[in-house]
């Protein structure tokens, strides 16, 4: 009990199966608060079903979940979690393609999010304001009015990025947010990412290891499905498993 | 007698002499016949006794009318009638061939008197010409016959034709009738418990009737007896009944597995919901109709090999059918399934109007050919050839393109190109290629379908949507893309829907069916036998 | 706050069609009845209910654009709702004859007397009142959709299987309907009705109001559909239609919104077919055929769905198209029917209205992100419709 006190996130032997295949195999892994965490690991080590776990999407076989130390997370559904304060950005950025930029954002800001306070929303100052800071964050407002599906593969990225900001949430979780992007649009992602970890903890996952050094943040390595390594990226990188399991045997 | 009476019997021994040896057997019989209001009772005997000894299969039925007192002789020319009273006059007719002879009041008739021995006489030729008879089926009916009326006079002459009897199923009739008739008799207890052994050991509802019967009338010791028979035939008769129901489900679970099975190739296979597979299943159908149409005018040697004509010509047909739907519209629509299944809506409008303004929007006859006809028992159940023929040549399909699939190269392309598209694409398989031949064949083996479906349904325009509800579900139900699923899944659905007939009716009981499977769908949304992991949601 | 979002169903398009349907609402009416016989601008006695129909066909693609074109729902059972709804007016239009029926029973339908009904049914009960029987055709179809939702859109069913399921459900209906015992009519439904409220349903004054009553509750469902549509709860319908589980992992309980987008869309049907059975004046089991509900959806792709113009447009085309077909080319309305259904599918996916608004809202929206990027500040725009 004591040992998830602390934490934002705390996953404690979570094992999940398809069909026999082991995805992730007895996962041990922590979050804490304001905390940026990075993981690596080869494909099929797990990292996407393991958000999937976090997330509600998938529900592990065995294990404990807990967000903020005692919220049990397996028992909730996404929207749930999602209400709680985890945001989530996907490997393929998603966002609602036929909605304007800012359509986007305002669906993202923390509002009720019931059928008739949906209905009878309507946005006043102060969530334009909202709005048009984090337009300004993640610098869309010159195209806040076009649909999001004429965005490049980076805006989109950003776009969704800001979307998790609009949400306001406690912990992001973010899978491959610089790819496709240009190395000058990585540096900025990272300076981003890293401002955002001042106040609310943020977990990414890349494959992109001069992105991770520029978060300058603690490395998980996973591989099948479980975590191989823990520490700084020199640290990781010199543990002779790791690169074994990134390499092949 | 009457002088005149002579002529024509004169004539009718000139004409033996003319016509001889062909006819002369049954002038015999007719002869025989005319002789017998003549002379004594004893003399009548002598008649009756030739009568029999001729062996002719009508001389059972004269001696059964004669027992009953309805022949007479006809005064104004002398003919020998059967005759049965109608109103006030009698209504006569030929005794031999039935022909009828008009009216009579009855004082123009003479009755040709029998008394108790010529009755004996009689019974115990007809037990000899019937019971003893040389063919197995007239002596079979012979027993049935005696099996309904119970008549104990017969007894005597049911033990004799018992210990001659040899054919097995013949004497199981036999037996079951003399025990029967015992029952009706004030026989002693040991022998009416023997009795009720042998009827319970039939254990038919022929059977279940006989003790029914016999519970009113029985003295109160055998009570017991019936009563467990009664039981113990029931128990048995339900179970037949249970099996019944099986065989009839798994045969429509088979002609559901056909009009699926096409379905689990297109949909399950390829993802493609094509609404137009219920009119591909008809098109099979109306290439039978076809088939058939020009064997029954010019090669009628043919028939009974309609069927094995037809198949491949349907195969044919439909898969090319089918490609043609696949590369003229489908292909556009790949990746858009919601937007497939209404073209492919309107296609089956199409093809549906095409057939009416081609062959009349009337059921057209298809003909089984003879080896598909008929019923045989097994055990309790009764079983009809053609649909027997329909469970085998389902499971057939099946294993065929289960070996298709897993066993050919094309199969293994067809798995390739649907599990990852680009990927096989980048090994050099012809994805379009696959695609189109795929959906030939899912098309084909609906039109085979429909050869199979001619055969127990109406051929009409509207033979395909009855059918894809129907299909769909079976899909659905057993899991996409895995066609053991759309085995399982057909034969389950056909076997519940023939287990709920009977409690909640046809119409009642399919609803069941369709409203379990929404629920099911809500439970499992991938069906019975389901693909699990991550692919799924990719 | 409900005011605003009232206010913002009235925008500058849904300001036009309100407007259009309420002056046909008033003229057509008038016209009839006002009008000489012969005069050129009389619209003839019997194409009021004719026109009175296509009404309620276009307020039953209206409908289901509100689940397809907005939330992605393709529902191939809307036909059941509307014949509920039907159903319901045709039970009170049954007990408003009387004993003016065959058997001339005061209490007892036609039909009931004929397969041996001693008493009415427990469900016929009150439907001699109009207005439970209003009622029911709007809680019938608003149950039926919010129980099959509730089981279908919380187990996630989704795409083609709920689209099967859907049409599951209406066939099954169709099964039941036409079963004798159901207490509905059977085969034949129900039909003779006499009149309607105390009129007679055949004058063509009745007819005249029920046409006007169609065409104002069209302008109604108009109105709802515009204020979900317009408002974030219609953005929120779009986010699902396009990326379900997205929304879903920003917090929206994604069913729910389905749910109330079906059973909104059921109630419309349900409206619908209740206006369409004075009209008609017949309702059988034949409307829950699944050929009926997936001409429905035909009617809303002609026109253009995730329009709210489009269905009512294609519901009015198609339908009129259907008389004149029928009427000159029996035999060839199912080729053309079947040929709609492909081509516009491969065509013109969009249908009419967004083939027209294609060319330009993209002109539009050049011209916003153009202004954008000189930095002019300007109103947000209404998301152009897909």
């Amino acid at each position: 009990m004591n040992a998830r006190n602390d934490t934002l996130l705390y996953l404690d032997g979570v094992s999940v199966s398809f069909d026999g295949f082991k995805a992730i195999d007895n996962l041990s892994l922590v979050v804490r608060h304001n905390e940026l965490q990075a993981i690596i690991g080869p494909n099929g080590a797990g990292k996407t079903t393991m958000m999937d776990i976090i997330t509600g999407k998938t529900r592990p076989n065995e294990g404990e979940v807990y967000f903020d130390g005692s919220v049990d997370l397996t028992r909730l559904d996404e929207a749930a979690i999602a209400e709680l304060g985890i945001g989530r950005k996907f490997q393929k950025p998603t966002v609602f393609e036929s909605h304007t930029v800012r359509d986007n954002l305002e669906l993202a800001l923390k509002k009720p999010r019931g059928v008739f306070s949906a209905w009878f929303y309507h946005a006043d100052d102060e969530d334009e304001t909202r709005l048009d800071e984090i337009l300004e964050t993640v610098r869309l407002t010159h195209r806040q009015h076009n649909l999001a599906a004429n965005l490049s593969h980076g805006q989109k990225q950003w776009l969704e990025i800001g979307m998790l900001l609009a949400q306001d949430p406690k912990l992001l979780l973010v899978d491959e947010p610089v790819a496709g992007m240009t190395d000058a649009e990585t540096v900025e992602t990272a300076k981003l990412l890293k401002a955002i970890s001042q106040t609310r903890s943020v977990m990414v996952v890349e494959h992109d290891m001069s992105f991770i050094r520029d978060l300058a943040a603690r490395v998980t390595v996973l591989a099948e499905g479980s975590v191989l390594a823990q520490g700084s990226l020199d640290h990781v990188s010199a543990d002779p498993r790791v690169v074994e399991s990134y390499l092949g045997r | 007698m009457h002088p005149f009476r002579l002529i024509p019997k004169l004539l009718l021994a000139l004409a033996l002499l003319i016509t001889a040896a062909p006819g002369a057997f049954a002038q015999d019989v007719e002869a025989l016949v005319n002789t017998l209001p003549e002379g004594s009772y004893s003399d009548r005997e002598k008649v009756i006794f030739d009568l029999a000894a001729t062996g002719d299969d009508r001389v059972a039925s004269i001696l059964k009318v004669l027992g009953e007192g309805d022949l007479y002789v006809r005064e104004e020319d002398g003919r020998v009638v059967a005759g049965k009273r109608a109103g006030r006059d009698y209504a006569l007719s030929d005794p031999l061939t039935g022909e009828a002879l008009g009216a009579a009041p009855s004082s123009d008739l003479d009755k040709i008197r029998v008394n108790n021995r010529l009755r004996r006489a009689i019974r115990s030729a007809i037990g000899q010409l019937t019971l003893m008879s040389p063919s197995p089926s007239v002596r079979l009916t012979a027993a049935r016959s005696l099996l309904r009326n119970a008549d104990p006079d017969a007894l005597e002459l049911l033990d004799e034709a018992l210990a001659a009897e040899t054919d097995t199923g013949v004497k199981t009739v036999m037996e079951l009738a003399r025990a029967t008739t015992i029952l009706k008799t004030d026989a002693g207890l040991d022998e009416k418990t023997a009795a009720i052994d042998t009827v319970t050991a039939r254990g038919n509802r022929e059977a279940l009737a006989v003790l029914t019967a016999s519970l009113s009338t029985a003295p109160s010791e055998l009570t017991p007896a019936i009563e467990r028979g009664i039981a113990g035939i029931e128990r048995k008769l339900a179970m037949w009944d249970g099996l019944q129901n099986v065989w009839y489900g798994l045969s429509l679970g088979s002609v559901l597995l056909l009009a699926a099975i096409g379905l689990a190739i297109t949909f399950g296979v390829m993802g493609v919901i094509n609404m137009a597979h219920g009119e591909i299943v008809m098109l099979g159908a109306y290439t039978t109709f076809a088939v058939q149409q020009v064997i029954r005018i010019s090669f009628p040697g043919l028939f009974d090999y309609s069927l094995a004509i037809a198949l491949p010509l349907a195969f044919l047909v439909t898969a090319l059918v089918g490609i043609a739907i696949e590369r003229g519209f489908i292909r556009w629509l790949y990746g858009r399934p919601l937007e497939t299944l209404l073209a492919t809506w309107g296609l089956s409008l199409i093809l549906q109007q095409t057939v009416r303004t081609i062959f009349g929007p009337n059921n057209r006859e298809v003909g089984n050919p003879g080896w598909m006809s008929g019923a045989f028992d097994l055990g309790g159940l009764s079983i009809t050839w053609n649909r027997l023929w329909i469970v085998v040549f389902a499971l057939v399909v099946f294993a065929i393109l289960l070996a298709v699939l897993n066993r050919t190269p094309l199969g293994l392309q067809m798995r390739a190109v649907t599990q990852n598209r680009r990927m096989a694409s980048s090994m050099g398989i012809r994805t379009p290629w696959v695609d189109a031949l795929t959906f030939g064949l899912g098309s084909g083996i609906a039109g085979i379908a429909g050869v199979a479906l001619s055969q127990i349904d109406n051929v009409s325009p509207n033979l395909g949507q009855s059918y894809i509800i129907d299909s769909f579900m079976v899909v659905v139900f057993g899991g996409v893309g895995n066609l053991w699923g759309t085995l399982v899944g057909a034969l389950t659905l056909g076997v519940a829907n023939k287990f709920l007939e009977p409690f909640a009716g046809a119409v009642l009981g399919k609803i069941f069916i369709l409203v379990f499977i929404i629920l099911f769908i809500q439970r499992r949304p991938r069906g019975l036998f389901a693909l699990k992991g991550r692919a799924v949601d990719a | 706050m409900i005011t605003r979002t009232l206010f913002r169903a009235f925008d500058g398009k849904a300001n036009w069609v309100v407007a259009l349907l309420a002056v046909i609402a008033v003229l057509v009416p008038l016209s009839n009845l006002a009008l000489p016989v012969g005069h050129p601008l009389r619209v003839p006695d019997h194409f009021v209910p004719l026109f009175g129909k296509y009404l309620t066909y276009a307020m039953l693609a209206l409908a289901l654009d509100l689940v397809w074109g907005y939330c992605g729902i393709l529902s191939l059972g809307h036909g059941a709702f509307f014949a509920l709804g039907g159903y319901a007016m045709g039970m009170y239009l049954m007990r408003q004859i009387g004993d003016r029926g065959v058997y001339a029973n005061p209490v007892l339908p036609d039909f009931m007397v004929f397969l041996n009904y001693d008493a009415l049914p427990w469900y016929w009960h009150g439907f001699d009142m109009f207005w439970f029987a209003a009622i029911v055709a709007i809680v019938a179809p608003a149950v039926l959709a919010f129980v099959f939702g509730w089981f279908a859109f919380r187990s996630r069913v989704t795409g083609v299987y709920l689209s099967i399921i859907t049409q599951a459900m209406t066939y099954a209906l169709l099964l039941a309907f036409f079963r004798n015992d159901m207490g509905f009519g059977g085969n034949n439904g129900l039909t003779d009705f006499k009149d309607i409220l105390g009129f007679p349903i055949q004058a063509s004054t009745t007819r005249a109001a029920l046409f006007a009553a169609s065409a104002i509750a069209l302008a109604l469902c108009f109105i709802v559909c515009s204020a979900v549509v317009n408002s974030k709860l219609g953005k929120v319908l779009v986010a699902t239609r396009d990326a379900e589980s997205r929304t879903r992992f920003l917090g929206y309980r994604v069913d729910n919104y389905k749910l109330f987008a079906f059973t909104a869309s059921a109630i419309m049907a349900g409206i619908a077919g209740a206006l369409y059975v004075p009209q008609v004046g017949i309702i059988n089991p034949g409307e829950f055929a699944p050929a009926n509900s997936i001409e429905i959806v035909i009617w809303t792709a002609v026109g253009g769905r995730g329009t709210l113009v489009g269905p009512i447009i294609g519901a009015i085309l198609v339908n009129a198209g259907k008389s004149w077909f029928t009427g000159v080319f029996p035999e060839f309305w199912l080729f053309a029917l079947g040929g709609l259904f492909v081509a516009v599918t491969i065509f013109l996916p969009k249908g009419i209205v967004g083939a027209f608004t294609g060319g330009w809202s993209a002109l539009k929206a050049r011209r916003i992100s153009a202004r954008a990027e000189q930095g002019s500040d300007i109103a947000p725009e209404p998301s152009p419709a897909e």
